[in-house]
């Protein structure tokens, strides 16, 4: 219970108006921030890094964690409501959220369904967090190069079987995704590669712009297709908290999904390099494995439940090597650890010891921003349904100007904006096409991750394939896992031609 | 916000340009003084380390009252830097004396490999500080010393060392060449940051993690890492790491690859900007803020060289580093 002690020590530092003020303002940013396309956690942390130079560092981390931490709420805003990701963990969430908040009509439950998940899935990691910190992150450390393989394939291999109704457009769009990913130099020998000679693309296709465009874009475009009002009429009569609350039965729906997703995803976010998006991602993959009311996809809660509450989870997760070790479990987390050494703290194995107040006061304010953001995120859902209610002629500018200023403000260049518009006319064909676009940004998510821990892996094992995929049993049980996804389905289908089994609807 | 703050300082400064663009040269007869905003390029992230490195001269530069000049820093990084690199050496006369970019030993590898910039299209300013490198093992590493570890290859095993991108690599060559070994003997493994060189050592998935003295200091202090091998020509001074052999206690020749961190200007920046700049950079080397505040603590060496020396400094890094990769 020492643990406890110190945290509740940790809440006596944070319960200082300043730095409740300053929570609370972080709170408030970090979900406009994430609200907005195109700024994710990891700008928001930028940019605001050098506004806290001038605070002391326990007040200033605490702005920053109460930031990062609402970002993860924020990003799902957008995704809901306009089918336009803030950031990457959010393009599952957008997979249910949509259809749940235009086809389903319940914009309203699936905001909040998002929040709570994420209130759950937060809890459980800070939670987490705070008991097994410095242990969680030991755990992370038996994930080396090799074991990180295994796992990103098994997340690679469900991608085309998980998301979208045909697996093989999904294979074929994850292989595309894969292909933009390999665009710039290469990460272990820093070689150029499909640069064609371009200094922009010397620097790779980045994420924000291209998924911008690819969902946000081609929506505009989509919507400008369609031209119909519907959204507008349909939801009014809702705009109050009221009729966004959900029911005693949303909540046994919304449950089960969130607590599972929030111990998974916690684990997730402890490993090296895997953040938030891989926790959102296979939190939604584990929720097919069980019972949803509605098919996956089609704007089922507890798709929006799984993926919420795992990316919250993640984020609480990524703190404890941060914490522990000083080592950064994401792009954001490698920013924070930037501001750590620049307040003149040294992060690392001994920042528990030499630092107190400062690590516990930081997990104490983890707490209180995950209950502010809750408060403040379900008191806005009023504001944010108005959005719906904007006729579709009105909301077409101004989604338009939100891709651009979005894709511009990542590098603050126009090379941001020229990927934005390409991925946008190739997202609006493909999509119309019949393929879905989730698969390939997932993949060129992932695929850098797995390319980069499977060559490491090939050269700590001296090429040798066994080294790789039998050489822990972390690996061989991933190894398992991975046989069973591809297995699966070919089996089910032998199985079903000898007529031992039953021919389903539901194959895949 | 800061986004719009940035958008009409830039704005300004264009048109600011546009309209000074006689005084500038006027005033640069009588010695240099800036005349408008600075822009100073810094090619990474902020709170990535060339922006520590950036904003802690240009607070010094304040603080310290060196020059009253308004720096405004911006951030381009868009092709690994390339892009930011490529537009400070194309800024044209009336801009040029006004303008800076963060330029380190890690930028300069990539450009020359990737790219046909060269640092005979910038105007080296400043050298300001050098680090070095040594090999660690952590808790969990097979191999006791650098020595045990060549025992090891020689006895046909394999060493795998983890290290960060750039300077490191550069490193990891020379050793080898120095070690006569094969790239199959002894292996490296690129990560995009030290931290995570450190993660593979920590978990035990590699024998030997290659890192600058101050992001290893607090794994050392805790008993995590320890100092095998230092890539330098003599021994380092530091308590923690003054039992770590160099290369020519185990009968080779010594190895060692300066890490160096530097400013530079555009090609076109006049002689008399040139040694204004080298003046006040000099200036932040020698203040106390500097010294303590940053070379303390990142464990760097304050070595400071002026523009002349910087350019035969930096030319002389290229040109052994393009002979290298055979360019």
């Amino acid at each position: 219970m020492d643990n406890l002690m110190m945290l509740i020590q940790g809440f006596s530092v944070v319960f200082s108006l300043e730095n409740l003020l300053v929570c609370l303002l972080g709170a408030v940013l970090g979900l406009i921030v994430g609200a907005m396309p195109g700024i994710g956690s990891l700008a928001g942390v930028a940019l605001l890094l050098p506004l806290t130079y001038k605070f002391n560092p326990t007040t200033a981390i605490i702005m920053l964690g109460a930031l990062y931490y609402s970002n993860m709420y924020g990003g799902a805003y957008s995704a809901i409501l306009l089918n336009i990701p803030g950031d990457s963990p959010a393009v599952m969430t957008a997979l249910d959220g949509y259809p749940m908040s235009t086809k389903r009509n319940r914009p309203g439950q699936a905001l909040f369904t998002a929040n709570m998940a994420s209130f759950i899935g937060g809890t459980i990691g800070i939670i987490i967090l705070t008991f097994m910190g410095p242990a969680l992150a030991d755990i992370g450390l038996h994930f080396g190069p090799a074991e990180m393989a295994v796992l990103l394939l098994v997340a690679m291999t469900s991608i085309g079987w998980l998301v979208g109704s045909n697996p093989t457009t999904g294979v074929v769009l994850s292989l595309l995704g894969i292909l933009i990913a390999t665009i710039g130099m290469d990460l272990q020998t820093g070689s150029p590669r499909f640069n064609f000679g371009n200094i922009y693309l010397l620097g790779g296709v980045k994420f924000i712009p291209f998924v911008i465009g690819t969902v946000g874009f081609a929506q505009v475009m989509r919507l400008m297709d369609e031209k119909d009002d519907k959204t507008e009429s349909k939801i009014t009569e809702k705009l109050t908290i009221k009729g966004s609350l959900l029911t005693g039965h949303d909540f046994k729906r919304l449950l089960p999904p969130a607590i599972r997703s929030g111990f998974m995803g916690t684990f997730v976010g402890v490993l090296p390099g895997a953040g938030a998006t891989t926790g959102a991602f296979l939190g939604y993959a584990m929720q097919r494995a069980f019972k949803s009311e509605e098919p996956l996809g089609t704007g089922a809660l507890e798709g929006i439940a799984a993926c919420e509450a795992a990316n919250n989870a993640a984020a609480a997760g990524s703190f404890a090597p941060l914490l522990a070790l000083g080592i950064p479990g994401s792009g954001t987390g490698a920013v924070l650890l930037g501001g750590l050494m620049m307040w003149g703290l040294n992060p690392g194995p001994l920042l528990f010891t030499n630092e107190p107040e400062f690590a516990w006061g930081l997990i104490a304010s983890l707490f209180l921003a995950n209950i502010l953001t809750l408060i403040i995120a379900l008191g806005i859902i009023p504001v944010l349904l108005k959005i719906l209610a904007v006729p579709v002629k009105v909301i077409i500018p101004i989604i338009t100007v939100v891709c651009l200023v979005g894709s511009y403000s990542d590098t603050y260049s126009l090379y941001g904006v020229i990927i934005m518009l390409i991925s946008g006319v190739c997202g609006y064909v493909l999509e119309k096409s019949g393929y879905s676009t989730a698969p390939m940004l997932l993949a060129f998510v992932l695929a850098p991750l797995l390319e980069d821990n499977l060559r490491k892996a090939f050269v700590i094992s001296g090429g040798s394939t066994s080294a790789v995929f039998f050489n822990s049993g972390i690996s061989i049980t991933l190894f398992v896992v991975l046989v069973a996804i591809v297995a699966t389905p070919i089996v089910r289908f032998i199985l079903t031609k000898l007529g031992v089994l039953k021919n389903k609807k539901e194959t895949n | 916000m800061k986004k719009f703050v940035l958008v009409v300082a830039l704005i300004a400064l264009l048109s600011v340009s546009v309209f000074a663009n006689g005084t500038a040269e006027a005033g640069s007869s009588a010695g240099f003084k800036p005349t408008k905003d600075v822009e100073w390029t810094c090619t990474s992230k902020p709170g990535g380390g060339s922006d520590i490195f950036t904003q802690q001269i240009k607070e010094a530069l304040k603080s310290q009252g060196i020059t009253d000049a308004n720096v405004v820093v911006s951030y381009v990084t868009d092709g690994g830097g390339e892009v930011g690199r490529l537009q400070v050496s194309m800024t044209n006369k009336a801009k040029a004396d006004h303008t800076l970019l963060t330029f380190n030993s890690g930028d300069i590898m990539p450009m020359v490999k990737n790219t046909d910039n060269r640092i005979e299209n910038f105007t080296p300013l400043a050298v300001m500080a050098v680090d070095k490198q040594l090999l660690f093992i952590g808790e969990k590493s097979n191999y006791k010393t650098f020595q045990e570890c060549l025992d090891a290859i020689k006895a046909g095993k394999k060493v795998v060392i983890a290290g960060s991108k750039g300077d490191d690599i550069e490193t990891y060559n020379k050793l080898l060449a120095e070690l006569g070994l094969k790239e199959s003997q002894l292996s490296y493994i690129t990560n995009d940051s030290t931290s995570g060189a450190i993660t593979s050592l920590l978990g035990g998935h590699v024998d030997l993690c290659m890192s600058k003295p101050a992001a290893a200091a607090q794994y050392v202090e805790a008993g995590k890492m320890t100092a095998v091998l230092a890539l330098s020509k003599s021994r380092f001074k530091t308590p923690s790491l003054k039992d770590a052999p160099i290369l020519s206690e185990l009968g080779y020749k010594d190895v060692e690859v300066p890490v160096w961190r530097g400013v530079v200007g555009p090609k076109e920046m006049s002689p008399e900007a040139a040694e204004f700049w080298s003046n006040c950079l000099k200036a932040v080397s020698e203040s106390e803020v500097w010294q303590t505040g940053y070379i303390a603590k990142k464990g760097l060496i304050s070595d400071f060289k002026d523009y002349k020396e910087a350019k035969a400094y930096m030319t002389e890094y290229q040109t052994n580093y393009l002979k290298e990769i055979g360019k």
